[in-house]
């Protein structure tokens, strides 16, 4: 029996789980990174659509919801997918005491509160599941818990840290009082919710769990097993909504943030896909009536992830609506004003934190800060270009890794773990970060804007 | 009728009776890492097909640069880089590059007319190559 590190990456649209063996931080070995298949359903067995639907008589969870949803769509019923950005909000306790709206709770039973719980439930039962059916992890063990999030709120996720292993606690609670009934694709009924919520909820103790922050699993998964890798390390996320700059210094066993460094932007990709669709838009002509001009859009956020990738890696992209093709080319995004309004304010906030990283490093006597991009639009090249850019004063120096680091392609995964990486990184970087490189252990955290404070401990 | 009847009287997907039947780390990652690729590849066979029976230089246009970014895209699933640029002039390597012709003499400088494909760092395919006629140099 084995000791091991599970993490758990609670995503906007899905959520992912990895487990490593406890230490693989020291005695790194590609092979024994165990991403687990939290879904029986789609190709893609290891995202877990994060969705709850509240039906007529039961709550279905995961992708049972969104189809559900989707078959209720025009009865105004929607199923809950935006857990991550709820946990983000500025009065946590007020945002999770307030009642789910009634397109997300016809009935008026469930506060947001218990709808996460329920959702918790429902991902810890997968996690379980998924352990006991993979051969490796089968053998027993002990598991360490971590989740992986983004430094919310400019900085004060660790504070939240309280709250979130309490929600954890409460849905370890509830899972054991329904057992595996919550995997059906049935879902549960509201009965069996009505019974054993309440109680889960008051005898629920804290979950032992560590936090670290996204971009501290993203500089685990990129320095893991180099011999000599740099000391210092500036992340840029894109994803959706924000993107979010990040520097850390690892010194001796532990990791730290430089807090000052951190900036985010609140344009992200959804911006973009919005720049590309007016250009888009722009040049088809043929639509110019209102209702022509919805059904382009419609078809153009459908598809936008493709043609936002065709836009990013070959500089070009060409849709058909209606019998006629249009095209955008990268070209065209970069001449708009907005874009090129965000292009410099993420060149002004990079370059900020590069200083301080920087100085940090020279500080230090460190030669060497790594640079690496994750999230959704890693592989735009205006990123790439960024983390890349050679700087006036050579020391010390700037060493872009690539998103996906070379590991990933190990014999052992037949070059079938590469392709999926981005998908499930922050949580495999999770499981492979030593403690010492956690915002926050067990249920408690340290005191905010104090991340640099965290205890060092070998691994 | 609830979605829970519903669900119960439909078949059990292929995914889950997989899962049931105990899918391997490795098959269930080529799986993942295959099924973003395929539905570009089922694009790229259509997109052919139109660049078959397009009427017109402008459609055939149309559809070959469709075709070639639903090819791009099942590549770039697959974590396939492309290697090199189109129409770079380069010192000719025989162990870098594929000469696209029979030549007496071995060329110095060749031009890039296809590119070359990658994946983490194992060249699948070398950069085919032309030699860098006089006239084109000038």
């Amino acid at each position: 029996m084995s000791d091991w590190t599970l993490c758990i990456d609670f995503g906007t649209a899905y959520s992912k789980a990895a487990v490593a063996p406890a230490g693989a931080w020291s005695r790194f070995d590609p092979a024994t990174v165990r991403p687990l298949m939290l879904s029986p359903e789609g190709q893609n067995t290891f995202l877990l659509d994060s969705a709850v639907f509240v039906d007529e008589d039961r709550v279905l969870f995961g992708r049972v919801a969104l189809e559900e949803a989707d078959a209720q769509a025009d009865n105004k019923r929607a199923a809950l997918r935006s857990f991550k950005t709820l946990l983000s909000v500025s009065d946590l306790d007020r945002a999770l005491n307030t009642n789910a709206p009634t397109t997300i709770d016809p009935h008026r039973v469930f506060q947001m509160r218990d709808l996460i719980v329920l959702y918790l439930a429902y991902l810890l039962a997968s996690v379980e599941r998924a352990i006991v059916s993979d051969p490796m992890l089968a053998q027993g063990g002990t598991f360490t818990r971590r989740y992986a999030a983004p430094a919310w709120r400019g900085g004060d996720s660790a504070g939240m840290h309280d709250v979130i292993v309490r929600l954890f606690g409460e849905a370890e609670a509830f899972r054991a009082a329904v057992g595996k009934r919550i995997l059906s694709p049935d879902g549960l009924s509201l009965k069996t919710i009505s019974d054993a919520l309440p109680s889960a909820t008051e005898q629920a103790e804290s979950l032992e769990m560590g936090l670290i922050f996204e971009a501290t699993a993203a500089a685990a998964y990129t320095s893991v097993g180099l011999e000599g890798s740099g000391s210092h390390m500036i992340v840029v996320d894109m994803g959706a909504g924000t993107t979010d700059i990040a520097a850390l210094a690892r010194l001796g066993p532990r990791t730290i943030e430089l807090p000052e460094a951190r900036v985010t932007l609140k344009q992200a990709g959804d911006f973009i896909d919005r720049v590309i669709a007016n250009k888009v838009l722009d040049a088809a002509k043929w639509a110019k009536r209102p209702d022509a001009r919805t059904e382009l859009w419609t078809t153009l956020m459908r598809q936008m992830g493709d043609i936002k990738e065709a836009v990013m890696a070959d500089g070009r992209a060409t849709l058909r609506n209606q019998g006629r093709s249009v095209s955008v080319a990268l070209r065209d995004v970069e001449k708009d004003e907005d874009f090129r309004d965000f292009q410099k304010s993420l060149r002004q906030a990079y370059d900020h934190a590069l200083a301080i990283v920087r100085d940090d490093a020279r500080a230090r006597g460190r030669s060497e800060v790594q640079t690496i991009a994750v999230g959704g639009g890693a592989s735009s090249p205006f990123i790439q270009d960024l983390i890349r850019r050679k700087m006036e004063s050579a020391r010390p120096r700037i060493v872009p890794r690539p998103a996906t680091p070379d590991w990933a392609h190990a014999r052992e995964f037949r070059g079938n773990l590469a392709p999926v990486f981005p998908q499930l990184a922050i949580a495999i970087g999770g499981a492979l970060a030593p403690d010492s490189m956690l915002a926050a252990r067990g249920g408690i955290s340290p005191p905010a804007n104090d991340r640099s404070d965290i205890p060092v401990e070998r691994d | 009728m609830s979605a829970g009847d519903k669900k119960s009287k439909s078949k059990k997907s292929a995914a889950r009776q997989r899962a049931a039947q105990g899918v391997s780390l490795t098959d269930a990652l080529a799986e993942a890492a295959w099924a973003e690729a395929d539905a570009a590849l089922a694009q790229a066979l259509a997109d052919f097909d139109e660049t078959q029976t397009a009427e017109g230089a402008r459609a055939r246009k149309d559809a070959l640069e469709r075709l070639g970014q639903a090819l791009s895209r099942a590549a770039r699933k697959r974590g396939l880089a492309r290697l090199g640029s189109l129409e770079d002039e380069l010192t000719y390597d025989p162990d870098a590059h594929d000469l696209n012709e029979a030549v007496a003499k071995t060329p110095k400088t060749i031009r890039i007319q296809a590119r070359g494909v990658t994946r983490g760092g194992e060249v699948l395919t070398k950069p085919r190559v032309g030699r860098v006629s006089r006239k084109k140099r000038s």
